[in-house]
């Protein structure tokens, strides 16, 4: 397949997918910027045991999965019940602090990165349709489960701890346990995210973990609707692939249009295209359809 | 601090005068054609459930929303449309519902706040303040936040003094107030009333602002149903069953 | 001893810095109520206009500071019904949506740098503006007319604006405004006229802030902003939100701090610093050190 789709459909699914670990804490008002530090300590380690131990690919990305998951899961022993403000500086904290490790850590390049990771199974070609295979596997997997959640009574108590926290506890609802759930689930998320991240340009830099990429998230959550996971499934790729479609000199704006779309919902339209009112409707009409078959 | 001494409802001007009033905002017709007199020296109040419409009326009274018919007049001058700023300068002042007391700000930093428009007395005026709720002098230097619902009601009106104001409108000053604090509150309005100054109550406890109260008027979705002397209105059977509970 | 007094002085230097922009930050949240995490951004924003100003019209520093402060002003004025819009939920103050906006407001600032000055290459200051020369030398230890000139004038900002807020009429009104502006109207307080002249209050610290910066880095490039935020919004919230006191020890002793490590420890770990604090702030006494001054 060609380059560039290559690059769209794998990018695209990765900005889903960390649009979807960031939606999940959301659901309980935690900005999680600590995925970020999950994706780059994930990705790092994965790098370093595939290019300097010669670990295979596949164990690297659970063991990147685990990371994720453990660092989220300890993490979210102090902060699963914080005050929204507290979890996002809790993610900048680590966000700085990972970068600076990894800045002064030879052993993983530096400030330089790491470049020239082995292809999966030997082969360029193999390489690409198996990055594919497992962002698609993730991306059913993950949207399964994360759906699930939506319409079960866990969701809907995550629902209810949006809301208003203090009627939540009232009404029975552990606030810490929900909080640390989402977390973890996020973290392990993440750290998949950011092993495949890397392995998908083979090579690992800094510039790829930065608040830039927390831009581009809160873009497509916020904009898509930050209610329901379709619209971060929804406007990932269109908000990554659009720009792609004009010439480079308007494409090279991206961020500020990001940045203004970004604005502009949070003004007009806070909870985003893809409202849950939106979503409900379509699927009041998909089930009487659905009736109407059966009848 | 006072600026007329007269006695009640025989001085030839009304000091506040409204008439034919209709307020809406939005699609919600809030006043309907509201007229009332205020005198010099006088405790008027005003009767009238959840939503009838009074505290939209001090509101406009006081400029915060411009009327879309009628006129108000205080001190001769028509004041409709003026905003709340200039209003407070030319000496008319409220106390909110909910007390109107900046909870972050200690308890010298509010009073001063009354004073923003009038700072030329204000030593004097803090002066009286303090003479007349001592309670406030001794928690100068506390946060609003730290203090009671009655000690943040005396807050309220002693703010409101600080300005030097004719009419004072004071909007439901019982909520939230126990019984006893009640009592203590009514008497030092009825208190400053005989030190002068002329008193406009919104209250849904009818039974103890009429007590203390010249002459009142009813509030009915936004409309006046009933006026008359504070004694008349106690005894009208129309009042007594709906507002009195008798 | 040399190289800690040379460190110390840097860090103080440094240290200047944060305490500008950590008391417009401050004066913002203050005076009109925005929780404004892209402010450091704005002030870079300003240094870019003073030096198109400066290079197009030959005109020295004072055409610089006028274009400065007008730039932050406007900025202000633009952004400050945004942020009363997105900031109020429920009564609470909504503090996700309110950084998301940051973040929108930075990304956009920090992009149109990059693109449209200079074609993102960094610009210099050299020869616009003077601030450095060395006015005091020994040996390592080196002191700029920049560096005095922004501790002095970030120490009498603050001093300045404590007095105005916590002692005047004016201050009075500015905070009672920022807490409950419905409240507010209701005791009659000039609404329009106060904010007004808060933007243009917090536009001027934001406009002197950004020559000061210009004086003391002589260069600026589109990421500066970003860099500098994060330090910022670190020592604010370690400080105490809105505290304009704690701002001001905070900013100076984080500045020595990271200056001294830098002296002292190879690598790059003094950007480390201020975030490890907060961190443990953040967790073992979320008002801050100063204490949240709402």
């Amino acid at each position: 397949m060609p380059l560039p789709v290559y690059y769209f459909i794998s990018i695209s699914a990765i900005n889903i997918l960390m649009s979807w670990a960031l939606y999940l804490p959301y659901r309980v008002a935690h900005l999680h910027f600590l995925t970020i530090a999950n994706m780059a300590i994930s990705g790092y380690t994965a790098g370093w045991l595939v290019m300097s131990l010669h670990v295979p690919f596949w164990i690297a990305l659970l063991i990147g999965f685990a990371l994720g998951g453990v660092m989220g899961f300890l993490i979210s022993f102090l902060i699963g019940d914080a005050p929204t403000f507290a979890v996002v500086i809790v993610g900048f904290t680590f966000i700085y602090i990972t970068r600076t490790v990894i800045e002064n850590t030879k052993a993983v390049g530096g400030t330089l990165g790491m470049f020239g990771l082995p292809s999966i199974g030997g082969n360029p070609v193999f390489h690409r349709w198996a990055i594919l295979i497992i962002l698609f596997a993730m991306l059913v997997i993950f949207g399964f489960l994360i759906h699930r959640f939506d319409h079960s009574r866990l969701g809907r108590a995550a629902s209810t701890t949006f809301m208003d926290k203090d009627l939540a506890s009232s009404l029975g609802i552990d606030i810490k346990k929900m909080g640390m759930l989402l977390q973890t689930a996020s973290c392990i998320i993440a750290g998949g995210c950011g092993v495949l991240y890397g392995f998908i340009f083979k090579s690992f830099h800094l510039d790829f973990f930065t608040f830039h990429l927390v831009g581009i998230f809160m873009t497509i959550i916020f904009v898509g609707g930050y209610s329901t996971m379709w619209g971060s499934l929804l406007l990932a790729p269109i908000l990554y692939g659009v720009p792609l479609l004009f010439p480079p000199a308007i494409a090279s704006w991206r961020i500020v249009i990001y940045g203004v779309l970004l604005i502009t919902v949070l003004v007009l339209k806070p909870e985003g295209f893809i409202t849950r009112k939106f979503v409900h409707s379509i699927e009041t009409v998909l089930s009487s359809k659905r009736k109407i078959r059966n009848m | 601090m006072a600026q007329n001494d007269k006695g009640p409802s025989s001085a030839p001007a009304p000091l506040l005068k409204v008439d034919g009033l209709s307020m809406s905002y939005g699609q919600i017709r809030a006043l309907k054609d509201v007229s009332l007199v205020v005198h010099p020296g006088e405790i008027v109040v005003l009767i009238g459930a959840n939503g009838a419409g009074k505290t939209s009326l001090l509101e406009t009274i006081l400029g915060i929303f411009p009327p879309t018919s009628g006129t108000i007049e205080f001190k001769g001058e028509p004041v409709g449309g003026v905003s709340a700023d200039r209003n407070v300068r030319s000496g008319l002042c409220l106390v909110p519902e909910g007390r109107g007391v900046f909870a972050s700000m200690s308890v010298h930093d509010n009073l001063l706040l009354g004073a923003h428009h009038n700072m030329k007395n204000v030593d004097k005026n803090l002066r009286r303040v303090f003479d007349w709720f001592p309670i406030l002098e001794k928690r100068k230097k506390q946060i609003a936040r730290t203090l009671s619902g009655g000690e943040r009601q005396m807050l309220a009106i002693g703010r409101s003094l600080m300005s030097a104001p004719s009419l004072i409108m004071v909007d439901e000053p019982s909520i939230g107030l126990a019984p006893i604090v009640v009592n203590d509150i009514f008497t030092i309005l009825k208190k400053l009333n005989q030190e002068g100054y002329a008193i406009l109550l919104s209250e849904q406890n009818a039974y103890k602002a009429l007590k203390c109260a010249h002459r009142g008027y009813v509030l009915e979705t936004g409309a006046v149903t009933l006026s008359g002397t504070a004694e008349q209105l106690l005894q009208d059977p129309g009042v007594r069953e709906a507002y009195l509970g008798v | 001893m040399q190289v800690f007094l040379a460190q110390v002085l840097n860090g103080l230097s440094l240290g200047s810095i944060y305490i500008l922009l950590v008391t417009g930050f401050n004066l913002l949240l203050l005076v009109a109520m925005i929780i404004h995490f892209s402010y450091p951004q704005v002030v870079v924003f300003s240094m870019y206009i003073a030096w198109v100003a400066m290079k197009y019209t030959g005109g020295g520093p004072v055409i610089g500071v006028l274009a400065a402060v007008g730039a932050a002003i406007l900025m202000n004025v633009f952004c400050a019904p945004l942020f009363q819009k997105v900031m109020k939920k429920r009564g609470e103050v909504d503090i996700n949506s309110t950084m998301v906006l940051s973040m929108g407001i930075g990304m956009i600032i920090t992009d149109v740098l990059s693109h449209s000055f200079n074609n993102g290459f960094p610009i210099s200051f050299e020869g616009l503006l003077s601030g450095h020369e060395t006015i005091f030398r020994l040996g390592l230890i080196s002191l700029q007319s920049g560096q005095v000139a922004a501790l002095g004038i970030g120490i009498v900002a603050v001093s300045g604006f404590f007095v105005l807020l916590y002692k005047t009429r004016a201050g009075r009104a500015f905070r009672a405004i920022a807490e409950d502006p419905n409240g507010a109207k209701l005791v009659g307080l000039p609404i329009l006229r106060t904010s007004l002249a808060g933007y243009a209050l917090t536009g001027l610290l934001g406009g002197v802030s950004a020559i000061l910066l210009a004086m003391l880095f002589g260069s600026a490039s589109p990421g500066l902003g970003e860099q500098v935020a994060h330090k910022v919004l670190a020592v604010s919230i370690i400080a105490g939100l809105g505290n304009l006191v704690g701002g001001l020890v905070v900013g100076l002793a984080l500045g020595v701090l990271e200056a001294l490590v830098q002296g002292y420890v190879s690598g790059s770990w003094s950007n480390s610093i201020a975030f490890v604090i907060m961190l443990v702030v953040i967790l073992i006494r979320p008002k801050g050190l100063f204490g949240i001054k709402l």
